[in-house]
């Protein structure tokens, strides 16, 4: 890694070497995701329909991201500043949720 | 001396270097990725913006509830409207509209389709990252077999999609009105689902041209299998984005 570092090379023809990580990690996150898609549709038919219920989905939806990104995209073993390019932007996202939810609520009062 | 003045330009940000020690093509994948993310956004917030101006759909009493697996007549969708169920009023609920099956007409099996095509999208996200992973061992023989899942299940998904629109379509959806309910559910839904499919077809074109690749033995002259992997970003952030359009378009 240290030796790496003091390596110069051209920046756009660069290309790290890499190593296989075996498929181990593969098949757990093929488990884990159909294993919470199975559970949200078990969980639609099973509970009725409610605000909680939809919140239960939007967090699963995360955890499918985070293993989707993680592990498939092998964003956890990208170093920490590429990890903070990538999700720091995503604030934003909160910010437009924030702002249109509250665009939503204001036409269903307005109807 | 010399070693002085590489320890000064080694510095992660005094350039000349990669300063998150990967590749210039896989840092733009990247970068193209998040804001194809922040479209994606845009189109699903929007979507929960104009759904949450609508009230949900009321909820069945005990003699209109429909079990999954039993019998329904062509009349379903009218039935649904003289009903009260289907109105301009309140949004539809997804498991009154997604419920058919190909090959299987006229029973009614509430979001089977739609989950077995999520199953398709993620078991063709696993057959890619195995692909990734067999380039990075340099084994071609792999490489190959894996993109021609990959390949295989972008395909089967798009058949799929085609089938799912097409069924919407001679149900009467138009993206200006629908049987179902208010205007923007089939509008959003033909946009959304639509721009969605589009990235499947590109994906599918962009992961055949480097199983050609793969097969000529260009990246095996090349030495490494990197294309692979930025095509597997591209891929799996697809995957990504209709795990997005299942929960907010059929489960919520």
């Amino acid at each position: 890694m240290k030796k790496n570092d003091n390596e110069n090379y051209d920046p756009i023809t660069y290309v790290p070497h890499t190593e296989s990580h075996g498929t181990k990690d593969i098949w757990k996150t093929l488990i884990i995701l159909g294993a919470i898609t199975l559970f949200d549709i078990i969980l639609y038919f099973a509970m009725p329909h409610s605000m909680f219920r939809n919140w239960v989905f939007i967090f699963f939806g995360i955890v499918k991201a985070y293993y989707i990104v993680g592990s498939f995209m092998h964003l956890k073993n990208e170093k920490f500043e590429l990890i903070l390019i990538i999700l720091v932007p995503m604030v934003l996202i909160i910010a437009l949720v924030a702002g249109m939810l509250h665009d939503g609520n204001f036409w269903l009062q307005f109807k | 001396m010399t070693s002085n003045t590489q320890a000064v330009t080694s510095k992660t940000w005094s350039g000349g270097r990669s300063p998150f020690k990967i590749s210039y093509g896989k840092l733009m994948m990247w970068i193209f990725l998040l804001s194809d993310a922040f479209t994606f956004s845009s189109l699903l917030v929007g979507y929960g913006a104009v759904r949450f101006s609508f009230p949900s759909s009321p909820v069945l009493t005990e003699t209109q509830k429909i079990s999954p697996m039993s019998h329904i007549g062509d009349d379903f969708v009218e039935k649904m409207q003289q009903t009260g169920i289907f109105s301009e009023k309140h949004w539809p609920s997804a498991d009154l509209v997604f419920n058919h099956f190909p090959f299987l007409h006229g029973i009614h099996l509430p979001l089977m389709f739609v989950s077995l095509m999520t199953f398709i999208l993620i078991f063709s996200s696993v057959t890619m990252v195995l692909a990734v992973e067999a380039g990075h061992r340099n084994d071609r023989k792999k490489v190959e077999k894996y993109m021609l899942y990959t390949i295989l299940g972008g395909l089967a998904f798009l058949g799929c999609q085609a089938w799912e629109w097409t069924q919407f379509i001679t149900e009467g959806s138009t993206l200006s009105s629908n049987p179902f309910g208010p205007s923007q559910f089939a509008a959003l839904f033909f946009i959304v689902t639509g721009f969605h499919g589009f990235h499947v077809f590109s994906g599918v074109v962009i992961n055949f041209i480097t199983y050609l690749n793969t097969v000529k033995g260009t990246y095996e002259k090349r030495g490494h299998y990197e294309m692979i992997e930025k095509v597997g970003l591209y891929w799996h952030f697809v995957d990504l984005v209709w795990v997005f359009v299942f929960t907010f378009f059929y489960l919520i």
